[in-house]
């Protein structure tokens, strides 16, 4: 963990642009953030907003065009293919929209694989993909295959999946983009363990739901943040009201 | 239309002021702590001086309303099946808001995106707060739906409210 | 339908041509073999309308009397005036000799001939003039084993000539079967056994008739006559050689040795038979390599002709069109295969075989029969039609619903190899996993890398035998028969050998294709590009392994079933183990061009296409 304070994650101007002259798109045009430990941050914005592609860029998926990117005290943007997968494997936890999962592995094997790219060995790896399989309120269903589970079984098991090598920092590409409103409850109550548990996580949505879950939400709009909301605190107005009773 | 829900909870059996309090209570959850204590008192007057309801005072003390037994009167039976056959539903309030983005616009008095993002500031909060509401419910709570109905509108009008500042950017540029 | 095959080829340039390469390969294959099937009779037929061969060859053995000259024998007057006979030359008298030309030595048969042309087999100069005092003319084939050519001066039993001439004959097997029983056999081989090597075969010169009397030594005196007899009916020439010869071979008895035309033609074809030999199996070899490449292909492309089968069967196509149209596409590719397969093996057929120098000429480019070419057209379709016809039926029968949802047949589970692989090295890990994501495929990777190493080793097997067989070793003469072998047996392990690299790089494709999301999602996971383009190259290695190992005993035996020999030649162990390792290096080398490109790429932009 990280000593309080000092942000886990921090970005500065951070750039990513396709194409060239005349064809030339930026997807992330000049960025500044800090993600401080422990804390859950919402990125909302329109499509094609470049919200993604931020957040390739901060788990080491992509390499900036220009900028800084410092991820647990070391600067990530500059680094290798070879190394950016090394500190994939122990910082960033990922969660895609797609779920990803391989679909001929059992949830267990799912889980347990990023702790055995790591070297951990089959059987601590297998303990440790039971375990957060019971952390998500899956433990009944280690055994069972993706195309057995529902939308929202297929996401926890890619979040227990994200967490299986205890990472710094956990990256959600919309996870709830694929689910309907019951699955997205049991996301929502996945993220809300684990923020209470202490985890960083960045959420990347436009579903408003799991943004009102995170501690501060920005807006992001033509690859650039444009408004920032402390969401903590109260708000002015009180549930009956908002429910239609009178005074 | 607390009226109609107040004879509807009578509809059961006569029962006391302190009991219709407490039924309340239990099926809206936390949505209803806000509610005034006497509030439902006030209710259960006018009711009785419109002959939909009737009270007794109850064995013992006399002329304390909450030791009085309300009971449904013939014509307050028949409000009640009325009212349950109805399908009218809330009224939507946008227009307000609307015109609100389109006087300021127009008058140069605020920017609307302004106006906008200081709303859907508040509504993410309120949502946080229901949505905190609704998680801490059982499954399948009769509070938990209620509290579930709370945070989709608010969801839908959060969606509105991205399509108004999506329309009113390049407006901002013209005017 | 018709602009939607022609969408799909141009669309998969790339697999089409494959295809094409693949079927191409077999095709010229077999079309080579059957050419030089053609070829076998021919030659021969030319050689005896050239020199006026003889329908049957008598050798007629003579008592040798100290001291008095040789005189030819009484048959001779017994079958010149035999009622079938209607010509004779002859008769001519044999004589052994050692000839010794540029620092080799060999056995030979000498014929006495005159200088005037012979009525009957009349031999057919190729180079240079006929017999003349201190001029031989030496048998073709003879004469390249040699090394001489017109104008060089060799020794025969030391006495020194000169070539005059190099010609073919119809009436003689060319070296090196000269001694070839059915051919006639061999009748006045050199004694003086001390001189040359003990393995080698003896070849024919022809001098003049003084010169073969010169040539005659006390050690070794004239003992064989022949004689050239053209019969009325050819037809019978094997019955009237059983009427009036008893056993064919010199010394045995006084009884002449008689050689019939179809006994020679067999002899002539000998050489071609060992070609054919060598190129039969190896035609099967090529074939079955290359409908393995094109299963792999079809199957590849079938994951993405499944939906398009949706379609058509959502608009009302019946599965019996389905499968049609999805054949079409193949058909059309495996014909235009099969024209250049046609056009490949009869252009090469003429400059691999020259069908044993020892007859006349070259045959030309042979002719390009109905026959075998619809022969090959049919192997071609054949070859197309059997490895579409699995993924076609399948694609057919799946319910259109399933077909239109799915992108792609999805892999089979298999826990045991998953639970293996657990315990290995990352780049294994995901090798292994790979793989099992498609038994059928790795399967048909190590069946055709068994295939391959089957092939090197029958021709390793080859080679290990041929040593032993030179003739004397490295300073004898060079077997012809052996060096032609090699040459074909060169050629088609070049043509195993790119077929098979040609298959590795189909199955690459197919599975890196096939690797690539869950590459990508090892990557994102964080295994880096090298573990991820080696686990690709290992999906591939792994089967080959056993692949490699099987071919070693089906090499061995296939060189035991061909050669006919019956013996079971073993090549050594250090040629077996660098075939086995350079095989694996090879796949691996192959395989790991197209897995780096594909890590190449940002795994972001891979998972983010939708796939999975």
């Amino acid at each position: 963990m990280n000593e309080t304070g000092a942000p886990i994650l921090g970005a500065r101007a951070l750039r990513r642009e396709y194409g060239r002259e005349a064809g030339l798109v930026r997807a992330v045009d000049g960025v500044d953030l800090d993600v401080a430990a422990g804390e859950t941050l919402a990125v909302m914005g329109p499509s094609g907003c470049g919200k993604s592609t931020l957040l390739h860029l901060l788990g080491g998926l992509d390499r900036p065009t220009s900028g800084e990117l410092v991820l647990a005290g070391q600067r990530i943007d500059h680094l290798g293919e070879r190394a950016l997968a090394r500190l994939r494997l122990g910082t960033v936890g990922f969660v895609f929209q797609a779920f990803h999962l391989m679909d001929e592995l059992t949830a267990a094997e799912n889980v347990e694989l990023p702790a055995l790219l790591a070297g951990v060995s089959p059987r601590r790896a297998r303990r440790r993909a039971t375990d957060l399989l019971e952390h998500v309120g899956l433990a009944d269903r280690a055994r069972f295959l993706p195309s057995a589970l529902s939308g929202g079984q297929r996401q926890r098991v890619a979040v227990a999946r994200a967490l299986a090598n205890e990472p710094l920092i956990v990256l959600a590409d919309e996870p709830t983009g694929n689910l309907d409103s019951e699955a997205t409850l049991d996301v929502l109550r996945l993220f809300d363990s684990l923020h209470t548990a202490g985890q960083t996580l960045v959420v990347v949505t436009h579903d408003a739901r799991i943004a009102a879950t995170a501690d501060r939400m920005i807006s992001m709009r033509d690859g650039a943040f444009v408004d920032e909301t402390r969401l903590t605190g109260g708000s002015t107005g009180s549930l009956g009201t908002l429910a239609g009773l009178e005074g | 239309m607390q009226q109609e829900v107040v004879l509807a909870l009578l509809a059961k059996e006569p029962s006391h002021g302190y009991q219709l309090r407490a039924r309340l209570r239990e099926a809206l959850g936390p949505v209803g702590d806000a509610m005034n204590a006497g509030q439902i008192y006030v209710t259960l007057t006018r009711l009785e001086k419109a002959g939909l309801v009737a009270s007794e005072p109850s064995a013992g003390l006399a002329d304390r309303p909450d030791r009085k037994v309300y009971a449904l009167t013939p014509a307050g039976q028949q409000r009640v099946a009325d009212w349950l056959t109805e399908v009218s539903w809330p009224r939507p309030d946008l227009a307000e808001f609307h015109l609100k983005l389109v006087a300021a616009a127009a008058a140069g008095l605020a920017d609307p995106i302004a106006i906008v993002d200081t709303q859907r500031r508040e509504l993410l909060r309120r949502l946080r707060d229901a949505q905190r509401a609704a998680m801490a419910e059982p499954d399948r709570s009769a509070a938990g739906l209620l509290l579930e109905g709370i945070v989709l509108r608010l969801q839908a009008d959060l969606r509105w409210l991205e399509a108004c500042e999506r329309t009113w950017t390049p407006r901002r540029d013209q005017s | 339908m018709a602009p939607g095959l022609g969408r799909d080829l141009r669309h998969h340039p790339a697999q089409a041509f494959l295809l094409l390469l693949a079927i191409t390969a077999a095709t010229a294959t077999l079309a080579l073999g059957l050419a030089l099937h053609g070829v076998t009779s021919q030659p021969y037929q030319r050689t005896r309308a050239a020199t006026n061969g003889p329908d049957v060859v008598a050798y007629l053995p003579v008592l040798h009397r100290p001291g008095r000259v040789a005189q030819p024998p009484a048959q001779v007057t017994t079958l010149v005036h035999d009622p079938g006979v209607t010509g004779h030359s002859g008769p001519f008298p044999l004589v052994g000799a050692v000839v010794r030309a540029r620092g080799r030595a060999a056995p030979a048969e000498a014929e006495g001939r005159s200088q005037a042309p012979a009525v009957i087999d009349q031999p057919k100069l190729t180079a240079g003039s006929w017999v003349r005092p201190g001029g031989v003319v030496i048998e073709r084939t003879f004469a390249g084993a040699l090394g001489v050519g017109v104008g060089d001066r060799v020794t025969l039993n030391g006495r020194p000539f000169t070539v005059a001439g190099i010609a073919v004959t119809a009436a003689n097997p060319p070296y090196p079967n000269l001694c070839y029983t059915g051919g006639g056999g061999c009748w006045a081989s050199p004694i003086d056994r001390g001189t040359y090597p003990a393995a080698a075969a003896t070849g024919l010169i022809w001098v003049t008739g003084p010169d073969a009397d010169r040539l005659a030594t006390s050690a070794d005196p004239l003992s064989t006559y022949v004689l050239n007899l053209k019969l009325s009916d050819p037809a019978r020439a094997q019955a009237f050689a059983n009427a009036h010869g008893k056993g064919n071979n010199a010394g045995l008895t006084s009884s002449p040795g008689l050689a019939a035309w179809p006994g020679i033609a067999a002899a002539d074809g000998l050489l071609v038979q060992d070609e054919q030999q060598v190129l039969s199996p190896g035609s099967w070899l090529a074939c079955l390599l290359a409908v393995a490449s094109v299963a792999v292909l079809a199957g590849g492309r079938m994951a993405e002709h499944t939906r398009r089968v949706g379609l058509l069967k959502a608009v009302g196509g019946t599965p019996g069109l389905v499968a049609l149209v999805l054949l079409a596409e193949n058909l059309i590719v495996a014909l235009a295969a099969a024209a250049a397969g046609l056009a490949i093996g009869f252009l090469a057929a003429p400059l691999i075989t020259s069908p044993g120098a020892g007859l006349v000429g070259s045959p030309g480019a042979p002719s390009l029969t109905l026959p075998t070419a619809g022969l090959v057209i049919a192997v071609a379709l054949a070859v197309a039609l059997a490895a579409t016809l699995a993924p076609a039926v399948r694609a057919a029968r799946t319910s259109t619903v399933s077909a239109l949802a799915d992108a792609a047949r999805p892999p089979r589970r298999r826990a045991r190899l998953i639970a293996l692989s657990a315990r290995l090295p990352v780049p294994l890990l995901l090798g292994l996993r790979l793989t099992a994501r498609r038994l059928r495929r790795a399967v048909l990777s190590a069946a055709s890398i068994a295939v391959t190493v089957t092939g090197i080793v029958a021709v390793l097997a080859f080679h290990a035998t041929a040593r032993l067989t030179r003739f004397g070793g490295s300073a004898g003469l060079a077997n012809p028969v052996i060096s032609r072998d090699e040459q074909m047996l060169t050629v088609l392990t070049v043509m195993l050998v790119t077929l098979a690299v040609l298959n590795v790089i189909v199955t690459a494709w197919a599975t890196a294709l096939d690797a690539r999301h869950s590459s990508a999602l090892a990557r994102a996971l964080g295994a880096t590009p090298q573990q991820a383009s080696a686990a690709v190259s290992a999906a591939q290695v792994l089967p080959a392994l056993p692949g490699a190992l099987l071919g070693i005993p089906l090499g061995i035996g296939l060189f035991a079933l061909a050669s006919g020999s019956g013996t079971v030649t073993v090549p050594p162990a250090s040629w077996l183990a660098a075939t086995v390792l350079g095989t694996l290096v090879a796949v691996a080398g192959l395989t790991a061009i197209p897995a780096r490109i594909a890590a190449r790429r940002p795994a972001a932009a891979i998972l983010q296409s939708g796939l999975g």
